[in-house]
């Protein structure tokens, strides 16, 4: 979770909002802490460190994040899968000069991913093979915004927007009675702040998946970090995709699904019901919400 | 643009995967805010008219009417503050309630009284609890009121618990035109501890406990022979529940309240109350509530006081007979948009002897209906 993260309140008086703030903040650096893939004292850590050994023991969050990641690996047909992050190895987004994977590494690292083979309950968890790895991408930051939503407004605040790198969460709209004003940035826009769209929205969320957020390019083609995991390859359909809906949890891995699943996407989104808006890899922005 | 509206809207017409996403993700702990806080600090100021119009009668007689505007004020201020005042003129007109319905007619002199109120509170939040002071003024032309009060609430870091305790003293005077009531004083003072306790993300509940002591002068002056025990003791027991049923948008409020009164005039009333939110920003609220009371040791039966002893306690006013009542009501309520809202209250009560649970009713009393109507209008600000 190392992007920009914001939490604007509105209509507070300050010595409240200065603890309201601090709570939310503090839970915000509690889950990426707990959750970070780059700590070694990390439940992610545990988890991944327990690969072909005996199941690790985790705590009702973090069962109740599996159980949520396990929806989402149901309802993508496989494509959201929190064993793909093991994919990374092969494809090395720091690289210079950028390198593409060769087919048989990436066939090996295939071998590792598979949601549906993890032993889990709501005690423990186990993954069966050494070297298989989960990690909370797509879901952690869109769980912290919601859970810093809802511990504002335990503290009474009435409106606010939390955001986290982009996944944003609003709360009851600005304190004047008009909705919070959201930009879904252009994916391919250099200077940040550059909006392709503009959402009103008060009590909800918007969240983006996109192909810019860390990729290589290799003979003028994007590779991006959003990987297949039944091929290790980036997905290529969309340079982004951004989703409304009432928790940033929800919008979050419905734009992440959506991405995955590739030309498949408006189908995926019309049967959610759920309001989009995507960039597709020619550029030309597509969606329900209004352009 | 798409509106917010787009979002919640989703969530109501959508196939039953994104439900099954949905339902995951509430499951997710802490995500969805406790319901309904019980205390929170308000973060704008609301300032509101309403104007009510009641009316009471009995078969055949036209009793009191009230004509009421009011106007409240709420505001916080300087970062932990919340002022509220409250201004009330009542004009009152008509006769009070005949005691026997051998007497037709209106009874005794008619009563034209202005009543002017106001209060006046002031409250500070801190974390963890509040402390609030307040004084109130009331004054008719035969009767001044002075009060004061000061609560405390406190509540758990979650606020799924809320406990509050308060005190209100008032100190009255009572000067009647023609003497009946002379220098003649009350005082009355209410104890409160209470409970508000979040049950589970839709339901809440809450239990207070009051214990009012009063004492001096409770007659009724412009009634003959109304002479009252110079204190009363009454404890009151209300509690509350109010469910939220997320499928069809809707609150059910439940409430009961128990009173035991040292007069002998106990009492029992339930309610029950549906809000319903509809399109274009409208609600409606219908109530139904029942209330039953025996009648107070000192009441005799009209005509004749049979049995009474000279020099004790003794009324013939039937608001201390044995009877039951229910009221039937329903509010209808428009949020405006911009910080407008407006809402129309119509209640209709009905008291009958007859009605009082378990019968043993006080004989010979006519039916009292009586209904209100109420119209209002806020702004936030």
């Amino acid at each position: 979770m190392a992007s920009d993260h914001a939490i604007v309140v509105d209509g507070v008086p300050d010595a409240l909002a200065d603890a309201a703030l601090a709570a939310a903040i503090a839970d915000v650096r509690r889950i990426e802490a707990k959750y970070s893939r780059y700590r070694d004292d990390s439940v992610t850590a545990a988890v991944n460190r327990g690969a072909g050994g005996a199941p690790v023991a985790i705590d009702a969050e973090t069962a109740a994040l599996l159980a949520y990641a396990d929806q989402c690996h149901r309802l993508s047909g496989g494509r959201f899968d929190v064993t793909s992050g093991v994919l990374r190895r092969a494809w090395d987004f720091r690289r210079s000069p950028p390198r593409l994977p060769d087919g048989a590494t990436l066939t090996g690292l295939c071998a590792l991913v598979g949601w549906q083979e993890v032993e889990w309950n709501e005690r423990s968890v186990r993954l069966p093979r050494s070297g298989m790895e989960i990690d909370f991408g797509g879901i952690g930051k869109e769980y912290a915004a919601d859970r810093a939503a809802a511990i504002l407004a335990e503290r009474g605040v009435r409106h606010a927007l939390v955001n986290l790198g982009g996944d944003v969460r609003a709360l009851g709209g600005q304190a004047d009675g008009t909705p919070w004003r959201v930009g879904v940035r252009h994916p391919r826009a250099m200077e940040a702040g550059t909006a392709i769209a503009s959402v009103e929205i008060a009590d909800g969320a918007v969240a983006t998946s996109g192909d810019y957020e860390r990729y290589i390019e290799v003979d003028g083609c994007r590779y991006c970090h959003l990987l297949d995991p039944r091929t290790g390859w980036p997905v290529r359909a969309w340079q982004s995709i951004s989703v409304v809906a009432p928790l940033a949890v929800v919008a979050g891995s419905v734009a992440t699904i959506a991405m995955l699943l590739a030309d498949d996407a408006p189908d995926f989104l019309a049967s959610q019901g759920l309001p989009w808006l995507g960039v597709d890899a020619a550029g030309e922005v597509r969606g329900t919400l209004g352009k | 643009m798409a509106s917010a509206a787009a979002a919640v809207a989703a969530t109501d017409r959508t196939a039953p995967r994104v439900r099954a996403l949905l339902a995951a993700a509430l499951a997710l702990p802490g995500i969805v805010p406790a319901p309904a806080a019980a205390q929170t600090m308000p973060d704008a100021g609301f300032i509101q008219f309403k104007y009510l119009d009641y009316r009471d009668w009995q078969p055949g007689a036209r009793r009191m009417r009230v004509e009421n505007p009011g106007f409240y004020v709420m505001s916080p201020f300087a970062e932990a503050w919340v002022v509220e005042g409250a201004l009330v003129y009542d004009g009152m007109s008509g006769a009070s309630p005949m005691w026997h319905d051998t007497l037709s007619g209106a009874s005794g002199e008619g009563i034209h009284d202005r009543r002017a109120a106001g209060d006046v509170k002031l409250t500070r939040y801190f974390d963890g609890f509040s402390v609030g002071a307040g004084v109130a003024y009331s004054h008719e032309n035969d009767y001044i009121s002075r009060g004061g009060s000061v609560d405390l609430r406190v509540w758990t870091a979650d606020k799924n618990t809320t406990y509050t305790f308060s005190y209100a003293g008032a100190a009255d005077r009572i000067d009647t035109p023609d003497g009946a009531a002379n220098h003649e004083r009350k005082y009355v003072n209410d104890f409160l501890v209470g409970v508000t306790q979040a049950l589970s993300q839709t339901a809440i509940v809450q239990s207070n406990l009051t214990y009012t002591r009063g004492h001096g002068y409770f007659d009724d002056p412009y009634k003959t022979f109304d002479s009252r025990p110079d204190n009363r003791r009454v404890l009151a027991w209300l509690t509350r529940l109010n469910r939220h049923f997320p499928d069809h948008h809707g609150t059910l409020q439940l409430a009961y309240r128990y009173i035991d009164d040292s007069w002998d005039a106990n009492s029992h009333m339930v309610e029950a109350a549906w809000v319903q939110p509809l399109p274009h920003a409208f609600s409606v609220r219908p109530n139904l509530r029942y209330y039953t009371q025996r009648a107070a040791y000192f009441y005799f039966d009209p005509p004749f006081p049979t049995g009474l002893v000279f020099g004790q306690p003794y009324t013939a006013d039937t608001r201390l007979s044995a009877f039951g009542a229910f009221t039937l009501g329903l509010l209808l309520a428009k949020d405006f948009g911009g910080g407008w809202s407006g809402d129309l209250k119509v209640e209709y009560y009905r008291q009958k002897s007859d009605w009082r649970a378990g019968g043993n009713g006080s004989p010979d009393i006519l039916p009292f209906s009586a209904r209100w109507i109420q119209v209002g209008v806020g702004k936030t600000f």
